[in-house]
């Protein structure tokens, strides 16, 4: 079973467009959609609605920086700061590079970030790229499997 | 002024005043002020002076003249006591012990009779003062008390009732001669009253028939040495009952508690310097009495009585012309007071005026304009001249303004920090601008800025004055070096030229004033202008955080609205027409438009809010690097670059990046429609600056809109012409400007462009 991939994203446009990207890079992880940043908390820590949920992290986590009641960077910094959840790769997506907050987040350990392009073809294969690297080709932390790149990607 | 044959007359620059030079003038003047008058060791004769131990009135020192008066020698008086001298001296020890502590003018203790010689059993005044340590009595013929009640006080009392009628300070000075004329009975009184250099002008005169008149002339201030002047204001009554008299000395010569000459200041015995004497007798005056006029601490004038034969003046007259003296030195104190709260009263109102003026204009230069005739009247002068940065106004009578630059530099170089400067000579004061006497006598210049070489001046008209000195001066110096004084009084006449009218002590006082109401106004408007700064750069600071919201906000629907464009022509294509095709790509290259427009933007805003990270810039090699850059923007382009030599500059490396990418890429840009296209790069340095050109043969713009050219969202082509968001060049603007630097451009319609920017060499 292929740990899944976490999308934390509020606005719907940007949420579907990026699982379009998600779907056309072909990635067979699972994609747990997340709208808020305390739904984001309440999946990673197993609480709430999610308390009954499998445990495991997940492969990547997609934060968008921007989030209704909790914001990204928060999110980003309890992960930090929590044993089992700190070697969750964080992918944070952002509007824009001149967003003053990258240098926060950078300060809090983020792996990468995303500034998401107008162009669409743009958009996916960043998404893609990000995908393939961190779901399938990063060695994974330990007590992970080790995932192999599927055929035809 | 005319001089007539009897009343010679010269000028100041060409008269010669005797054989000496002026230096040895100046020296022995300098000998007669050190000239020790105050410890002549010796009297007058007029009375005899016994030097006493205050608790023993054992005698200390006494005059030799005791041998006349009292039939004594001096060995027998001094070392004896008065215990032994006097008869019931008991009562005079009880009232020398009532005498007041602080009494320093000698007090009329009473009369009092010797016990033998050959005045005993005879009364005698005594007049006693403590000084030096020591209690000085002076011994004078006794006068009649009843006379002093029944004559001087009745005269003094009715001169004090008059003073209020008098209207001018010249009268109640001439009231006060005839007041001291009828007193003691002087040939002739005069009063003069002394300029700043001390030369007295006789301001009131009343004389017998017979005595030359003196009023109106002026008795040079080398007449009175500094040392009597001081001695005229502690001291402030002085007779000399003899010219002639022969000087009694003390015996011992010096106090025996300092071992030092016995300090007379205060005596009325005091004996006089020689000089002195020598010069009353060159008068033609035998006696002479002086009471001092003293306003505000200082010497104001002076009482000055002659008479040509001996004359005694007793204690209790001098007494009374004492206090006729003070009673005139306050009077004209309160007078001058007066006078200066009016006319000091009458300048603020004028200020007032003119700072209001300032305050309705909001400027002190159209304040001062809007009121000439209050500007240049209120200093008393015939005209003025308002410096600011740029220009300087010149209102009346005024040195051309070339003659007012000169002195504008003037006062910066020679006189830097000082608030205000006044002269009644500027031929002497100014001997650097030597044409500038040719046009005016008195300058007077006030700074109102701390920084810069703002000023408010005014002119005086030059005016050649005549002094009518009492006498030409012509005080020859005798082999000792002392000072021989003149041997003739009369008239003489000299013309002074190059001076003006002085400014008035008050008027200065008035335009320092002026000054400081002034740097008020200057200062409130500096911060005004601090204040819409601080405002502005406040209301900047929110404009950028809300153009980068909504560059923010902006740039998600145009990616969505750029993404579903290119998802919709990916999956439903075949269900469009051609036309519903092309459509869609309209509205997806109008959203990346757009995106781009925001994201320039967007690092516009960041270019003003950007701390500048400074460090050494290779033009050069950057010039190297965009050119690789930009490569596959002219790829297959027939373009020539030809670029100098570039220097190292000191700079903000991304954003000189960033700006000269913007000139390059503008280059390549608007020279796409030349066959052969040519791109030059230069530089040149200036002693601030390093300037670089960047000329292409493009098509240009015409400089009509050349103002637009640095504004955001400013586009001088068609959009099918030539590509862009019109933000290139207001970011390059921006930059330079973060810089401290500039930027312009040269061109002409199908001409080609040059773009050139500056930067500053030292960059704090």
């Amino acid at each position: 079973m292929l740990k899944p991939i976490v999308l934390v994203e509020d606005n719907p446009h940007d949420l579907e467009l990026t699982l379009v990207a998600l779907e056309r890079s072909q990635l067979a992880n699972e994609v747990i959609v997340l709208r808020d940043g305390a739904e984001a908390l309440d999946y990673l820590l197993r609480q709430g609605a999610y308390g009954n949920r499998v445990e495991g992290n997940p492969a990547v986590m997609l934060l968008d920086l921007k989030l209704p009641k909790v914001d990204g960077l928060e999110v980003l910094k309890i992960v930090r700061e929590s044993a089992e959840l700190r070697s969750i790769p964080v992918v944070m997506l952002t509007s824009s590079r001149e967003e003053p907050d990258l240098q926060r987040a950078y300060e809090l350990g983020v792996n990468a970030y995303v500034v998401k392009p107008v162009e669409f073809k743009e958009f996916v294969a960043a998404i893609s790229d990000l995908g393939v690297f961190w779901a399938v080709l990063n060695e994974p932390p330990p007590g992970s499997l080790r995932l192999q790149k599927r055929p035809g990607s | 002024m005319t001089s007539s044959a009897n009343q010679p007359s010269a000028t100041r620059s060409d008269a010669t005043r005797s054989d000496a030079t002026s230096a040895d003038f100046a020296a022995a003047a300098q000998n007669c002020d050190r000239e020790p008058i105050h410890i002549p060791g010796s009297i007058q004769p007029h009375g005899f002076l016994l030097v006493l131990d205050e608790h023993s009135l054992d005698v200390l020192q006494a005059s030799e003249n005791v041998a006349t008066w009292l039939g004594l020698a001096v060995d027998e008086v001094v070392g004896s006591s008065l215990h032994r001298l006097l008869i019931d001296c008991a009562s005079l020890a009880a009232r020398l012990k009532a005498l007041p502590v602080d009494e320093q003018h000698p007090f009329h203790v009473g009369d009092v009779r010797f016990n033998r010689g050959v005045r005993a059993e005879k009364p005698i005044a005594m007049m006693v003062h403590r000084h030096d340590g020591v209690l000085i009595a002076e011994f004078e013929p006794t006068s009649d008390p009843l006379a002093a009640y029944g004559t001087l006080y009745p005269l003094v009392r009715a001169f004090i009732g008059q003073l209020q009628d008098a209207r001018t300070i010249d009268e109640l000075c001439q009231r006060a001669a005839l007041e001291v004329k009828r007193m003691t009975g002087f040939g002739r009184v005069k009063a003069y009253r002394f300029d700043p250099e001390g030369n007295g002008l006789v301001n009131a005169e009343i004389a017998d028939p017979g005595y030359p008149s003196y009023l109106g002339l002026c008795f040079p201030a080398t007449d009175i040495p500094q040392q009597a002047r001081r001695l005229y204001c502690a001291n402030r009554i002085r007779v000399i009952e003899d010219a002639n008299y022969q000087p009694s000395p003390l015996e011992p010569a010096n106090n025996p508690r300092t071992q030092a000459r016995l300090d007379l200041s205060f005596a009325a015995l005091r004996s006089v310097s020689p000089v002195h004497l020598q010069y009353m007798r060159n008068m033609g005056t035998m006696a002479s009495m002086s009471i001092s006029i003293v306003v505000r601490g200082e010497l104001w004038g002076l009482i000055s009585c002659h008479h040509d034969s001996p004359r005694p003046v007793g204690f209790q007259t001098r007494t009374a012309c004492e206090l006729l003296g003070s009673v005139l030195s306050l009077q004209i104190e309160t007078r001058e007071a007066q006078a200066g709260a009016e006319h000091m009263l009458n300048l603020r109102h004028q200020i007032v005026q003119m700072l209001s003026a300032m305050a309705d204009r909001d400027s002190v230069r159209e304040g001062l304009l809007a009121l000439p005739e209050t500007f240049v009247g209120f200093a008393g002068a015939v005209g003025g001249a308002v410096v600011s940065e740029s220009r300087c106004e010149l209102v009346g009578q005024t040195p051309p303004a070339v003659e007012v630059d000169a002195l504008i530099q003037w006062l910066a170089e020679h006189q830097p920090g000082a608030e205000v400067f006044a002269s009644d000579n500027v031929g002497r004061d100014i001997p650097q601008l030597p044409s500038l006497a040719e046009h005016i006598g008195g300058v007077l210049a006030v700074a109102i800025s701390e920084i810069h070489s703002h000023y408010l001046i005014w002119f005086k008209s030059e005016k050649t004055r005549t002094v009518q000195w009492a006498g030409r001066p012509e005080k020859t110096i005798a082999e000792s070096g002392a000072l021989s004084p003149r041997h003739s009084f009369a008239l003489w006449q000299e013309n002074v030229s190059g001076y003006s009218t002085p400014w008035h002590p008050l008027e200065v006082e008035g335009v320092a004033e002026l000054r400081t109401a002034t740097l008020g106004i200057v200062l409130r408007k500096a911060e005004e202008m601090a204040q819409m700064a601080s405002d502005l750069k406040k209301s900047n600071k929110e404009l950028e955080a809300f153009s980068y919201s909504v560059s923010h906000d902006l740039r998600a629907p145009l990616r969505h609205i750029a993404g579903y464009a290119e998802l919709l022509s990916d999956m439903e294509a075949e269900k469009l027409s051609e036309r519903g095709v092309r459509f869609l790509e309209h509205i997806g290259e109008s959203a990346r438009f757009a995106g781009t427009l925001v994201d320039n933007l967007l690092s516009f805003s960041q270019m003003g809010r950007a701390a500048l990270r400074l460090s050494d810039v290779d033009l050069g090699a950057l010039v190297d690097a965009i050119r690789n850059e930009m490569l596959p923007d002219y790829e297959g382009r027939d373009l020539e670059w030809q670029v100098a030599p570039l220097p190292v500059v000191y700079a903000d490396a991304a954003f000189i990046h960033l700006a000269l990418r913007n000139l390059l890429s503008n280059a390549i840009k608007y020279t796409r429609t030349r066959e052969h296209a040519k791109i030059e790069i230069n530089a040149r340095q200036t002693a601030t600056e390093v300037i670089v050109s960047i000329r292409d043969n493009g098509v240009g713009f015409d400089m009509e809109y050349a103002g637009k050219l640095f504004g955001v969202f400013q586009r001088l082509h068609r959009m099918e012409e030539f590509e862009g968001t019109g933000i290139g060049l207001a970011s390059v603007r921006r930059i330079l400007e973060r810089h401290d630097g500039r930027v312009w451009a040269d061109s002409a319609l199908d001409k080609g462009a040059t773009f050139f920017f500056a930067l500053p060499k030292h960059l704090d």
